[in-house]
């Protein structure tokens, strides 16, 4: 018997404008799983995260987190739910006006531990992802992959349960981005993490999934592991995964047409 | 048809821009009436708003009780009662100029500061970002910068009041040859404690304006860096045309 999934998402829809994002998305993701939903620019992927995390509230359908429904919960007990939960945001989003060590202990902070021993801690997670001596710089003093890897930090401090990764090899050079996909592999090793993971980057794909969905039209167009990808003849998925311009995919100003 | 179309959408635009703020307004009510309510956050707010603003306030009032004095004294000589010009400045200053002039001043400051702020933090996804650290962006964001607002203008604009004042008695007294112990004497007889309270409430009403229309712009902001610069003059703007209709409406009320 499978274990229950600590993800689940059942007939989840959203419209904008009376544009269909998402249509009717079902979605189960195991404790332990390493689970990477692909598709085209617009397909509506971030908007999938979003109403995952609760920072969009979906038209119809239910999201079900470690067996619970979040939406129908107080503020407040929602905000103590989101401890299990980590974000690494595409683009980090370190909070400009703390230094380095402040944005990675936050949560710790928040949740009432003493300055030296949250600092300790921020400290001994920055040397984890490769940065130690850097907690008292300003975000704004960074580049790009270290902010990334601070933000990487930031996610694991408080030692969640559930990783969510928003695009987290966009912009980095193939260097910084393998340094980032071996920091998510030795995550997932170590700490036996669930994760879900929003990307477009096939090596990711290949180096880090369980499972794939392709998100295609607002709908989870193809669900399948990691070794059936090659295997698959889908015309749009094989389109997708080769990168190619030619094909059944029709796009519209750069975006698949919907 | 196509007019009634452009309408609508005129009429829906505005709507959905106006409903931020009762919107916004609403969060925060209910989350007042419980903790955190992060008083660091809200201290360090108000030397923002507060400490910050020292400058252009008392720069702003010290001129305008110099250009009153002035002005009336132009107007008080022709009827040979310019004694009266300490009261006219005093009364000004404490009822209308101070307040109003502090609340715009504090819009331009800081209300677009608020704004660009938190609407630069919307679009890099630092608020979303509070939201998944566990953290209520509402109380971590907004509640301080509204009561920070409406703590210190209150306090700004006694000073302005008293700044303004002395600004009209240097003028009076150097410039006007007035005499300093009959100006100082009218500056006080004719003064209610109502004159002086309501243009502290007024200040207050202005401070939770400005808060709430600024963080509001900045919140709900969308559109990337152009989606900041909008909001942010959008802010200004509003808070800035709300303070003065706001102005209006309490004045007919309190004196009525």
């Amino acid at each position: 018997m499978n274990p229950a999934p600590k993800i689940s998402l059942r007939g989840v829809s959203k419209s904008f404008k009376g544009r269909k994002v998402l249509d009717n998305i079902n979605m189960e993701i195991l404790p332990g799983e390493s689970h990477i939903v692909i598709g085209l620019s617009g397909a509506g992927k971030s908007v999938l995260l979003k109403c995952i995390l609760g920072l969009l509230k979906p038209d119809s359908g239910t999201i079900l987190i470690n067996g619970e429904n979040w939406f129908n919960l107080p503020i407040e007990v929602k905000l103590q739910r989101m401890a299990c939960v980590g974000v690494l945001f595409q683009g980090s989003a370190l909070f400009d006006s703390m230094p380095v060590w402040e944005n990675v202990a936050f949560v710790l902070r928040r949740q009432g531990m003493h300055k030296p021993e949250a600092r300790d801690r921020a400290d001994e997670v920055l040397e984890w992802v490769g940065l130690p001596g850097i907690g008292d710089k300003m975000p704004a003093e960074l580049s790009g992959g270290m902010k990334k890897r601070v933000g990487m930090a930031r996610t694991i401090c408080h030692r969640p349960e559930i990783i969510f990764y928003d695009e987290p090899l966009a912009g980095l050079d193939p260097v910084m981005s393998d340094v980032i996909t071996t920091l998510m592999k030795r995550l997932h090793e170590r700490m036996n993490v669930t994760s879900m993971t929003i990307a477009h980057s096939m090596k990711l794909v290949h180096e880090f999934s369980d499972r794939v969905s392709m998100l295609y039209k607002g709908r989870v167009y193809q669900q399948m592991s990691r070794d059936e990808i090659e295997l698959s003849q889908d015309p749009v998925f094989r389109q997708f995964i080769e990168g190619r311009a030619e094909g059944p995919i029709q796009l519209t100003n750069g975006k698949e047409a919907s | 048809m196509q007019l009634l179309q452009r309408i609508g959408a005129m009429v829906m635009n505005l709507s959905s821009a106006l409903g931020l703020y009762p919107l916004l307004l609403n969060k925060v009510i209910s989350r007042l009436r419980k903790p955190p309510w992060f008083p660091r956050l809200i201290l360090r707010e108000c030397e923002m708003v507060g400490v910050q603003s020292l400058p252009v306030v008392l720069l702003t009032a010290i001129f305008t009780g110099m250009v009153l004095a002035l002005q009336s004294w132009v107007a008080f000589h022709r009827f040979g009662a310019e004694s009266m010009i300490a009261t006219v400045v005093s009364l000004s200053m404490l009822r209308e100029l101070g307040p109003v002039l502090v609340g715009l001043m504090v819009a331009g400051r800081v209300g677009a500061s608020f704004a660009a702020e938190l609407g630069t933090m919307r679009v890099s996804e630092q608020i979303d970002a509070l939201w998944t650290l566990s953290t209520d962006p509402v109380r971590y964001l907004v509640i301080p910068r509204m009561l920070a607002a409406m703590l210190m203008m209150p306090l700004l604009v006694m000073l302005a009041d008293a700044i303004g004042m002395a600004g009209g008695y240097f003028i009076s007294i150097h410039a006007l040859d007035q005499n300093p112990h009959t100006y100082i004497v009218h500056s006080f007889d004719y003064l209610e404690l109502i004159d002086l309270y309501s243009g502290l409430f007024k200040a207050m009403v202005f401070g939770a304006i400005i808060g709430l229309v600024s963080c509001a712009e900045g919140y709900y902001c969308e559109g990337g860096a152009a989606g900041v610069g909008k909001a942010t003059t959008r802010a200004v703007v509003v808070s800035a045309m709300s303070i003065l209709i706001a102005d209006y409406i309490l004045t007919a009320w309190i004196f009525k």
